[in-house]
């Protein structure tokens, strides 16, 4: 394998800070939102992406029929492609920079289609099973979004689809940088996200993971905690996906928001030993906890500081230091993809350069059966 | 000898299919030319046509939790028979360290009843509802064999439909290539339930008798349920623990048709395009692959496209190149088929045993394939292909071979594995 160093050059997002190409505006803060999509006994709140029409965002785009995770996944590849400047309008696009057949999709989700997979569900439970509505399978399944993604696109690269407890958006990463070192595509498409539908918020309330500040109009906590502290394990959900194009840097003139240097992602062992054996020399200046399950929260922050010294900056999970970036647990409420959108958020708030390292757990239990990932960037001085 | 330390090699193979568990069990069946397909209906009342199933899932107790979906233990059984022959005592802090790659299109679905869509929060309370529903996630199946297994590597489900379980070697190749583990497995599972039934017959995708891949008449598909899971690991770390090379990884390649949702492209490009990726990383042309284990659902559309896929990709051949679908033996097991077909196509690199598509009684007419029908044929098989498509336009193809002479080469009857 060739060690080369992939660029960030193209962000786009769908998530509740609405459609956005490239980093998040400043002094931008969503609200939670009151459940009003299915009945609830009382007040339910959540970070919901506004609903929006795909077509006003990107011209032409029909997306009646698919599930929203599709929807999103189709507006926010294709801001991420505007963003970084790349046109793949007809016929093919500038055939000596871009072969379509060249080109991967890569999408991290914990769910995937679930508001299909529960019209399905619904249609069984009306019909029965031999009566059930053909449209919601094929779209319904998890890697929906990605082969959608391809399709309006016109890419013929590999298109894959993953999934991992805690850290699917960094599995997405590493394996999209993985082809590209490989020589199996030019350039990738990563995606990260999920939807919030009835069955999962229901699911995280059964377990008793929500937070009491869906129940109520209360403020979330925006404070850092100190070392020692203990940190919520319950979360407010979100939903959204967010869109990186990936390419090997320097292979054109284009802006580069980081570059992914390296990564580690396991499912237990010795993190603290893994992750400084994957950092050699480097020394990030910045760390910053991705998603992990909510109840994987305090280990994250126990992990990087573990891992860091006296000067670095850690930002943690779900409560973010006003002097990094607007105090906002949003990325947080997406469990298992919620890194992407923690780490653009980092971005938006041009942190000095350096390196950072994107870190991500799931589970909660000892160091030994403690999942997670670690990804090395490389961050352009602002 | 290319580079051990970038040769990917398959050390362990282990199966659950409707013959039974274990490699042995498919390759008994396999040759002696049974179907295990049969009447829906006595599993599925309501559904016509046919399926096939696995039988006897046997787990320890401790094992038998709700929180494991059918997958789940479909995928357990399999790991554990892949890795039986480990001397994980021996290589516990190496073999702590295994990655798992792990598809499925179906993972929990099998243990969710429609009442979750009309009151999901009265479903949760009622019973195991909220583990049972905890085994919805795709990633479920990997942390299943994970966690039974005690390995701490790379872990997550590769999703893209019914070519799931091939990409899932292909990228695990990669990792291992990447340095990320020092042994993956991989590998797919899905279990036969309502939901899929219900899917494929809404789509009248289901063949109602014994489906016919690539056969005139050919009416649809059938489903099955199983699991492959394969332990890859390079040839450099195979000699070090003097494994058995069961066989090399020469060639995997994966690719999007980018044409429609659930149609394949009409000629085939996608798949004709990755079944070239996937011959130029093997070093191989068309005429070194001795067979090619299809994807053949027996859909109409599929068959069409794939015969086209074959006329593009070994076009250059002198004699038209060997083919067979092996889903007429037990159905299409969607994320399971890719490795469950990865498995015999070794078989058949190991054995010289060319498969014949069964009930094949009139091909597609092609002058570039070899519909095998009929009898085994028995010929040296140095490289053979095993081909995946799924909804979504997914393509992947792997390329498996004999290993070269040395100290790993095939000890037939002592692997254990069933494949002298």
């Amino acid at each position: 394998m060739t060690p080369i160093l992939v660029a960030i050059t193209g962000i786009g997002s769908v998530s509740p800070y609405g459609p956005l190409a490239g980093l998040i505006p400043p002094c931008s803060t969503p609200e939670p939102e009151s459940i009003t999509a299915w009945p609830t006994p009382a007040l339910r709140r959540a970070f919901l992406v506004k609903p929006f029409r795909p077509a006003s965002v990107v011209p032409g785009l029909k997306t009646r029929r698919l599930d929203r995770l599709s929807a999103w996944a189709l507006v926010a590849s294709s801001l991420a492609l505007q963003d970084a400047g790349i046109d793949l309008g007809q016929p093919e696009p500038e055939p000596e920079k871009f072969d379509r057949a060249r080109i991967a999709v890569v999408f991290g989700t914990g769910f995937g289609c679930a508001e299909l997979t529960e019209a399905f569900y619904q249609s069984a439970a009306v019909n029965g099973w031999r009566g059930t509505d053909p449209s919601p399978f094929p779209e319904g399944l998890a890697n929906s979004p990605a082969s959608h993604v391809a399709l309006w696109h016109g890419l013929r690269g590999p298109n894959i689809t993953v999934g991992s407890k805690g850290v699917a958006g960094e599995s997405a990463l590493i394996q999209a940088a993985s082809l590209l070192r490989h020589g199996q595509a030019d350039l990738a498409i990563v995606l990260a996200g999920d939807t919030l539908t009835r069955a999962i918020y229901e699911w995280y309330e059964a377990a008793g993971l929500l937070s009491p500040a869906c129940y109520n109009a209360e403020a979330l906590p925006v404070s850092l905690p100190e070392a020692g502290d203990s940190v919520p394990s319950a979360f407010m959900p979100s939903e959204g996906v967010v869109a990186l194009v990936l390419e090997p840097a320097g292979r054109r003139q284009a802006r580069a928001y980081a570059h992914f240097n390296s990564g580690r992602w396991v499912a237990g062992g010795q993190p603290v030993q893994t992750i400084r054996q994957m950092l050699g020399d480097s020394i990030p200046s910045l760390i910053i906890c991705g998603s992990g399950s909510p109840c994987a929260n305090g280990s994250t922050i126990a992990l990087a500081r573990e891992i860091s010294g006296t000067n670095v900056a850690v930002v943690p999970p779900q409560i973010v230091p006003p002097q990094i970036v607007p105090p906002n647990p949003v990325a947080a409420g997406l469990p298992d993809t919620g890194a992407f959108l923690h780490l653009i958020l980092v971005l938006s708030s041009r942190p000095r350069g350096g390196q950072a390292l994107l870190l991500g757990t799931s589970g909660s239990g000892t160091s030994v059966n403690r999942g997670f990932a670690a990804l090395l960037l490389e961050l352009p001085r602002s | 000898m290319n580079d051990p330390r970038k040769t990917i090699v398959v050390t362990g193979i282990g199966v659950v299919s409707p013959y039974g568990i274990g490699m042995d069990r498919l390759q008994s069946g396999m040759l002696s030319g049974k179907s295990c397909l049969a009447p829906s209906k006595d599993l599925y009342p309501g559904f016509a046509g046919s399926t096939a199933h696995v039988a006897s899932l046997p787990l320890a107790a401790k094992d038998n939790q709700p929180r494991y979906s059918r997958s789940d233990r479909l995928a357990m059984v399999a790991a554990r028979d892949a890795v039986r022959n480990f001397d994980c005592e021996g290589a516990a802090s190496r073999e702590s360290a295994v990655g798992v790659l792990m598809a499925s299109t179906v993972a929990g679905l099998s243990e969710i009843d429609p009442a979750i869509a009309q009151d999901p929060a009265a479903w949760f309370r009622n019973g195991d509802g909220l583990l049972r529903a905890a085994s919805y996630p795709p990633a479920h199946v990997a942390d299943a064999v994970g966690d039974d297994l005690g390995f701490c590597g790379p872990r997550c489900a590769i999703s893209a439909a019914c070519a799931s379980s091939a990409m899932a070697i292909a990228l695990a190749a990669n990792l291992l290539l990447d340095g990320a583990a020092p042994m993956m497995l991989a590998g797919g599972s899905d279990a036969l339930c309502p939901f899929t039934l219900s899917g494929f017959n809404s789509l009248q995708a289901l063949d109602p008798d014994p489906c016919r891949p690539f056969d005139q008449n050919r009416k649809g598909l059938n489903l099955g349920e199983g699991a492959a899971v394969l332990v890859l690991e390079t040839l450099d770390a195979a000699m070090a623990r003097n494994a058995t090379v069961l066989a090399v990884l020469r060639g995997w390649a994966m690719t999007n048709d980018a044409f429609h949702s659930t149609a394949p492209h009409q000629q085939g490009r996608g798949l004709a395009d990755c079944m070239r990726l996937a011959m130029e990383m093997a070093g191989a042309s068309s005429d070194d692959i001795g067979y090619v284990n299809a994807h053949g659902t027996g859909t109409p559309l599929n068959d069409v496209a794939e015969t086209h896929a074959y006329e593009t990709a070994f076009r250059s051949r002198t004699r038209p190149v060997p083919v067979s679908s092996t889903k007429s033996y037990f159905g299409h097991c969607l994320g399971a088929a890719g490795a469950l077909e990865a498995a015999i196509t070794i078989m058949a690199v190991r054995c010289g045993a060319l498969l014949p598509t069964l009930r094949l009684t009139d091909p597609i007419e092609s002058p570039f394939v070899n519909w095998l029908r009929g009898e085994v044929q028995r010929q040296p098989l140095p490289l053979a292909m095993s081909v995946s498509a799924g909804f979504g336009g997914s393509n992947a193809a792997l390329i498996f071979g004999k290993s070269e002479s040395g100290k790993n080469a095939f000890r037939n009857s002592e692997s254990g594995n069933g494949l002298a």
